[in-house]
């Protein structure tokens, strides 16, 4: 059930992607360019960085509250899903921890 | 649902976010400069030819991914607005929530985009867009909250449905104040538009051009247009209304909610993102608080469908 009522969203973000890169790939106006310097030099990169993974696990708390409601009946099938859910998670602190993004620059 | 069905509202979502976004962003200057608005945010337009400020260096994947997650956001929330009980891309059981959610890829985009573009201005963008994430989240999700208790679902059909008799904006008139505040917030218009200020030459808008500033317009009209639609669905009743086919009585209330959200914004200068900061944890957060238990005391006295 879960799959079909999402199904238009997955095949609108393949459409709308393909149709993105189609655009990106025939317009070509002449664009008139200002050379800028470089600015990443000039940032703290510190505290965005918290506040994105702020959000990330702030949504997946409030997503893990309806299914701690409905945990005990649906049983293993829920687990596993919520397994594969804090997997992604995981992944992407690990990734954000190697690259430096957790210590105050 | 058989696999034409889904390709038809895949497509047909994608064509009414396209019609609407451009509709917005043909109005939106129009209606801003009527009102004598200088500082005009997303409104001030693109521009797909230049002149625009580039870095030697800027991110190759941060840089072009930002206004194609941007666009993206919007179209997965345009999938649960309704024009009608039964036109909607997709009727999801958990529609507000998944809107809410759905539509701060707007947000990563802007990020992503201005991060990736290496340039100061743009750059700036970053900083900005995500304090500004961080006034409106939470008195925006209380505007929200409003509207679901008294419907009893977070479905965006049911939630029009509930308000057959009376619409939301009789009972709750301080939830609709708080809407139009945070949804202009949400919008970046007037008068929080530090992100696409003229004094960092309107942000990501500055470093974007050819198809990127094409996308980014979908997307920052898009942003303003389903913030309306959402504002219409939650207080103003959806596609209900006398006479009138319920499609036009949605259109036609999204975009009257839209020009009164700009009216309203033009009365005020552009707020600092500290002033804005504070407005929002000082005022907005604590009404909206109060909104909740107003409302709750409503609907236990017996208010509401």
């Amino acid at each position: 059930m879960i799959p079909s009522a999402y199904a238009v969203v997955g095949l609108l973000s393949l459409i709308a992607t393909a149709a993105a890169l189609l655009l990106a790939a025939v317009y070509h106006p002449p664009v008139e360019v200002e050379l800028r310097d470089s600015a990443w030099a000039q940032y703290r990169f510190g505290f965005p960085v918290y506040a994105l993974i702020f959000l990330s696990f702030d949504m997946e708390m409030i997503f893990m509250y309806p299914w701690a409601v409905v945990f005990a009946n649906l049983g293993l099938e829920a687990f596993l899903d919520m397994l594969v859910f804090i997997a992604i998670l995981s992944a992407g602190i690990t990734y954000a921890w190697k690259m430096g993004g957790l210590e105050w620059e | 649902m058989t696999g034409g069905e889904i390709l038809l509202r895949s497509v047909g979502v994608l064509v009414a976010l396209v019609l609407g976004a451009t509709l917005t962003w043909r109005l939106e200057p129009r209606v801003l400069e009527s009102a004598g608005v200088t500082e005009l945010g997303p409104a001030a337009g693109t521009h797909p030819q230049g002149p625009i400020g580039l870095a030697p260096n800027p991110d190759v994947w941060l840089y072009p991914a930002g206004p194609i997650v941007a666009v993206l956001g919007v179209l997965f929330g345009a999938v649960v607005i309704p024009l009608g009980p039964d036109l909607v891309g997709q009727d999801l059981g958990i529609g507000v929530f998944y809107f809410i959610v759905v539509i701060d890829f707007v947000v990563l985009g802007l990020s992503l985009g201005g991060w990736g573009a290496n340039v100061r201005n743009a750059a700036e963008v970053y900083y900005r867009a995500v304090a500004q994430l961080v006034s409106y989240v939470v008195p925006l999700g209380l505007a929200y909250i409003g509207a679901i208790m008294m419907a009893g679902s977070l479905s965006t059909i049911a939630i029009a449905q509930a308000q057959e008799g009376l619409w939301f904006v009789v009972l709750q008139p301080l939830g609709f104040a708080l809407y139009l505040v945070t949804g202009a917030m949400q919008a970046y218009r007037p008068p929080f538009v530090e992100p696409f200020s003229r004094h960092i030459e309107h942000g990501v808008y500055g470093s974007s051009a050819g198809w990127q500033a094409l996308l980014w317009r979908l997307s920052m009209s898009g942003v303003l247009l389903l913030v309306a639609a959402m504002g219409s669905v939650l207080y103003l009743g959806g596609w209900n209304g006398p006479l009138l086919p319920d499609p036009l009585w949605m259109i036609l209330k999204t975009l009257a909610l839209m020009v009164l959200m700009l009216w309203l914004g033009a009365r005020f200068r552009p707020l600092s993102t500290a002033e804005m900061l504070a407005l929002s944890w000082k005022v907005l957060t604590p009404v909206g608080l109060a909104n909740v238990l107003l409302v709750g005391g409503l609907i236990l006295l017996g208010a509401g469908p």
